[in-house]
This record gives structure tokens, C-alpha cells and sequence, in this order.
């Protein structure tokens, strides 16, 4: 039984690393209206300025980490100007298959400048804490805490600032948010940065809690994806169910059948609920 | 000429597959995310009906022993039953839904391939697969089985040719032009596409037999989604919506990958830098293809002139 409490307590785990990053995935959807692919691989970009920053250069985690961020979200943003921008008007489909050409050139890049193999960041070797028979690691705590944090900025962000209204006007009715006079360009660029700063934010927390390597990123997309089809690609609070959702049956599923089917499990949840609920959790229709 | 015939065999073998693509996209409007879990249903199918019975070491199940046109026959089947499978619940989903649970059916059936050794041996896959020996028509293996793949893609080509310039083509049209006006006048929309799904995906299942007899080998790592990306790259490399656009752009992607392989490499180091060089160069064609689409706008002048 208690070994079943600890697969659920590292769910939870997983599940605020996936909330972190498919937040930004989301709000991409949302904004740009298409299903950004190259998302996963600007956490890969991010994971790997951190440990270039730390390991090579020899900076100390918070400053590069920080640094990785910033970094990320200013790649983003360029990324979304010169490629994304002046093709919007080919509409959805078009952007997600692009969106895949752009993930294969990160994506290269990134094994040419790292090449393949395994890397670790310099920094101390994780302590274990128990409690009630359960543990959990500093790193592991520190991903939940956040994940908490960072959830709770966004919605301070999205519901009292400007800029955060803006982008959630722009999400709900593009063509009304213009007639009333918000700046479209804009809003377009402030999510850029912060989708894309919310990638760098989850990547630096990828090589915190797992082993880096060049192809980490490819095997966030699909766990990215399942929490957002599952979140219905709209809301931000149901992204925050449906990471924990996913994160904890992925990892209690672990208690009952081999390790090996934990991505098979996510997808399995998703489609059982695209089934019941065509359109996600929030249960908004959108075309 | 050893690259010419390899350019050849797979180019036509995987222009089966953007075919079939092209038909479910272009035609009926489905963005198929998944395409490689047909092309492995078909590659597993055609091994594990040909295969010996297991012996040893081997964990996986079922080994018929069967001839190997029983195991084309079944590969066409199988990948026929797996869309029939997947399309059913999640054809109703429009646009980029589907995308995305085409392309978790795919990664589903990979992770089954990987974890579930009784099918086909986990990740060390089913080596030595059957398959006819060509030197009893006077062929050597090389030009057999380009020819075979050519062949293939001839067929496939033409069938939906033939298919597209039926009324039933034009009814598939109809829908993807106006769905409302193809609805009003009594085409059962769900229906048109559920069958073109399930149609087009025959085809691929019968690629997957003859790309397992080339490479004797069906494993896990063949059958990831980088091919269903190949495919859509090449798709759109063509130009959409023409038979020969879909198949000149394989061509010329195969083409493109077999030439920069065959580049010879001094160290491990320069082998990885053009590998990742290969990605970036085919990702950048690919969004400045879809960028200024200088095909769609020579299809346009051609027609206006």
C-alpha cells in the first residue's frame, strides 16, 4: 500500500513537471491557434543552455538556470516572428506541420553543437527526505513548488495585468479583440515570450529531475501533447487537472503492469477521454 | 548505380506511402499524424505470418511459416483493420484532434511493439525475415526489389487514380470543397470518409510487407514517428493534391538523405555533424516550402494559362 502512496507522490511530481510544460504549449494554442510541436524542443534548448552554462562554463544552477530562461524565451520569440508570423494566414494545419519542421531543425542544431550521449549538470546529488514512509527528493520538491508558484503568477498574471487580459481576450475572440482596440502584434509577441519562457522554466526542471540527453525533448512532445488534448487545448486551469491526472496514472500504473508502458498509459487516458469528451476537459467547443 | 537502384526502391516504397497520404489529406481532408503505425501493422504482420514457429530464445508467440504472398496478403489486411480500428472512434474528431489521436494510436502501437515481446520479440524485433528469392525469375536481389517496390507504387497510383476519377471521387471532392452542399445533397460525410480512411491505408499495409522483405528485419526503432514525418515533409516537398507531385517529392527527399549518406566520413564526430546537418537542412526546405508553396503557385499560373 505504501509503495502505491509513493507511485502516486511521484505522479504528482510528474504530474507538475507536465503542467509546467504544457502551460506554455497551451497558451501557443490558444493565442497563435495552432498546435506548436517545436514547443518540446525549446525545453531541450533550455535544458542544454542551462547545462552548457553550468557544466561547461562553470556558472553556479540559479544563474544559469535563470539565465537559460530568458535565453529560451528570446529564441522563442524570434522563432515565432521569422517563421510562424508571416505564415499565419495559411491557417492551423499548415503552422502544425511547420511547427515539426522547426523541431527538426532545433533539433539538429542541438546534436550538433552537444552531440549524442548522456550529461549531468554540476550540481549536488539530491537529498532524500521521508516522511509517513514516503520519499521524496529536495529536486522532486522543488519542481512541485514550482509548479505551484508558477501556476499561481500566471493566473495573477492573466487576471489583474494588461498585458495578461489582452492575451486572454486575443484567446477567446481574435477579430473582437482588435475591433476593441487591443495590439495584436503585440500581445502575439508578449505570448511568445512567455510560452516559450514557460518551456525554458519546465526544460530547467527537465535537467534537474531526469538525464539529459539531445533527444529528451522528442519524448516530452508526446506526454505535452496527451495532457493538452486531454486539458481540451483551452483552459489553463484544466491543463493543471489534466497534468495531474496523467502524471499520476502514468506513474501508478507502474504499481500494477511494466515500467515500459508508461507513455502508453498517458495516451490511453487521453483517448478513453477524447471518447467520452471530443472536445478535452473543458468541454469548450472549438472548431 | 548501387545509390540509384537504393534511391528507386525506396523512393517508390515510401511514395506508396504519401500516396496514400495524399489521399486521406488532400482528398479527404483527414491529417493522418499515424501513418507509420499502418506501415508497421503491415511490416509485423507480413513477418509474423511468414516467420518460423519460435525456437530458443526467441519470446514472441505466433511464427505460421506461411508463404510469403499469404504474408503480403495479410499485411494489406492488417493494416486494413488497424485503421478500422482507429478510425472508427476518432474519425468524428475534426482538423487537428485527429492529428493529435492518430499520432497517439501510432506511438500506442510502438510502445505495445516494444513492451509486449509475445508479438514480435520486444525491441530486438523478428531478424531473418522470409522472402522470395528472386534468382528463380533470373534477378539479382537489387533490382528485384526495386523493381517490386516500383511496381507497387504503380498499382497504388493508378488505383486511386481510377478511384479519384469515379464518381465516388467526386463525391470525396465534394466534400472536401463544401461539406454543408456535399451534406444537402445526401452524401453520408462520416461514412465517405471513414471508408476512403480505411482504403488508403491498404496500401500501406502492402509497403510494410515489401520493406520488411528488404530489410529482413521488422524492429520497434524502425517504426518510430520520424517516418510518419518523412512522409508529410515529402508530401509537401511534392506539392499537394497530384499523384506525380506526391511522388516526385519522395524521390527527391530519398534522394536527398541516400546522397548526403553516402558522403564517406573521416570520424564518428563528422558522421554525427552531417547526420544533424541532414535534419536541419530538411527541416528548413520544408518551412520554406510551406512558406512561399512555390508549387501550389505554378499549379495556379498553369491553370489560369
Amino acid at each position: 500500500m505504501s509503495l502505491l502512496a509513493q507511485y502516486a507522490l511521484t505522479g504528482v511530481v510528474t504530474g507538475c513537471f507536465l503542467i509546467l510544460a504544457t502551460i506554455g504549449f497551451s497558451l501557443t494554442r490558444q493565442v497563435e491557434g495552432f498546435l506548436n510541436i517545436a514547443h518540446a524542443e525549446m525545453l531541450g534548448v533550455s535544458a542544454f543552455i542551462t547545462w552548457g552554462l553550468n557544466a561547461v562554463a562553470g556558472w553556479p544552477f540559479i544563474p544559469a538556470a535563470a539565465a537559460a530562461v530568458v535565453a529560451t524565451a528570446l529564441i522563442g520569440l524570434g522563432i515565432g516572428r521569422l517563421v510562424y508570423d508571416p505564415m499565419r494566414r495559411l491557417g492551423p494545419a499548415v503552422l502544425l506541420i511547420t511547427s515539426v519542421g522547426v523541431a527538426y531543425v532545433i533539433a539538429g542544431v542541438m546534436h550538433a553543437i552537444i552531440g549524442t550521449g548522456i550529461r549531468s549538470l554540476d550540481v549536488p546529488l539530491a537529498t532524500t527526505y521521508k516522511a509517513f514512509g514516503l520519499r521524496i527528493t529536495d529536486y522532486q520538491m522543488a519542481v512541485v513548488a514550482l509548479a505551484a508558484l508558477t501556476g499561481i503568477s500566471l493566473a495573477l498574471f492573466m487576471n489583474r495585468t494588461r498585458t495578461g487580459l489582452a492575451i486572454r481576450a486575443m484567446s477567446a475572440n481574435p477579430e473582437l479583440a482588435a475591433s476593441r482596440g487591443i495590439d495584436v502584434r503585440q500581445t502575439s509577441r508578449a505570448t511568445w515570450l512567455l510560452s516559450s519562457g514557460l518551456a525554458g522554466l519546465a526544460g530547467v526542471m527537465l535537467a534537474l529531475i531526469a538525464t539529459l540527453s539531445t533527444d529528451i525533448a522528442f519524448n516530452q512532445i508526446l506526454q505535452i501533447l496527451a495532457v493538452a488534448i486531454l486539458a481540451g487545448l483551452g483552459s489553463l486551469y484544466s491543463v493543471i487537472v489534466a497534468g495531474l491526472i496523467v502524471g499520476i496514472a502514468m506513474d501508478v500504473s507502474v504499481y500494477f503492469i511494466p515500467a515500459g508502458y508508461r507513455p502508453l498509459i498517458a495516451f490511453l487516458v487521453v483517448i478513453l477521454a477524447l471518447l467520452v469528451r471530443p472536445e478535452g476537459l473543458s468541454g469548450k467547443a472549438r472548431s | 548505380m548501387q545509390i540509384f537502384l537504393t534511391i528507386v526502391m525506396f523512393g517508390s516504397l515510401f511514395s506508396v506511402l504519401t500516396l496514400s497520404l495524399n489521399l486521406q489529406y488532400a482528398r479527404g481532408g483527414m491529417i493522418n499524424f499515424g501513418v507509420v503505425a499502418y506501415f508497421a501493422a503491415g511490416a509485423y504482420a507480413y513477418a509474423i505470418v511468414t516467420q518460423q514457429p519460435p525456437k530458443g530464445l526467441d519470446q514472441y508467440l505466433f511464427g505460421l511459416g506461411a508463404p510469403w504472398w499469404a504474408g503480403f496478403i495479410a499485411a494489406g489486411l492488417a493494416a486494413m483493420a488497424f485503421a478500422f480500428l482507429t478510425g472508427r472512434p476518432t474519425l468524428r474528431l475534426r482538423g487537428e484532434y485527429l492529428a493529435l489521436t492518430t499520432f497517439a494510436f501510432a506511438e500506442m502501437l510502438h510502445s505495445l511493439l516494444v513492451n509486449e515481446r509475445r508479438i514480435g520479440n520486444g525491441t530486438v524485433g523478428l531478424a531473418n525475415v522470409e522472402r522470395p528469392d528472386p534468382a528463380g525469375i533470373g534477378l539479382s536481389e537489387g533490382y528485384a526489389y526495386a523493381g517490386a517496390a516500383f511496381l507497387l507504387m504503380l498499382v497504388t497510383a493508378l488505383a486511386f487514380r481510377r478511384l479519384l476519377a469515379s464518381p465516388y471521387g467526386r463525391a470525396i471532392d465534394a466534400i472536401r470543397d463544401d461539406e454543408t452542399a456535399a451534406e444537402a445533397i445526401g452524401k453520408d460525410i462520416p461514412r465517405l470518409r471513414f471508408q476512403v480512411f480505411v482504403i488508403s491505408a491498404i496500401p500501406i499495409g502492402f509497403a510494410g510487407a515489401l520493406y520488411a522483405m528488404i530489410t529482413t528485419l521488422v524492429s520497434p526503432d524502425l517504426f518510430t514517428a520520424e517516418v510518419t514525418f518523412f512522409v508529410w515533409i515529402a508530401l509537401v516537398l511534392g506539392g499537394e493534391r497530384t499523384l506525380h507531385g506526391a511522388v516526385a517529392g519522395t524521390m527527391a527527399l530519398v534522394g536527398f538523405q541516400e546522397l548526403i549518406r553516402a558522403i564517406p566520413f573521416e570520424s564518428i564526430r563528422a558522421a554525427e555533424i552531417a547526420a544533424a546537418a541532414e535534419d536541419v537542412l530538411t527541416g528548413l526546405l520544408f518551412i520554406l516550402i510551406l512558406r512561399w508553396q512555390p508549387f501550389e503557385v505554378l499549379a495556379k499560373r498553369k491553370q489560369t494559362a
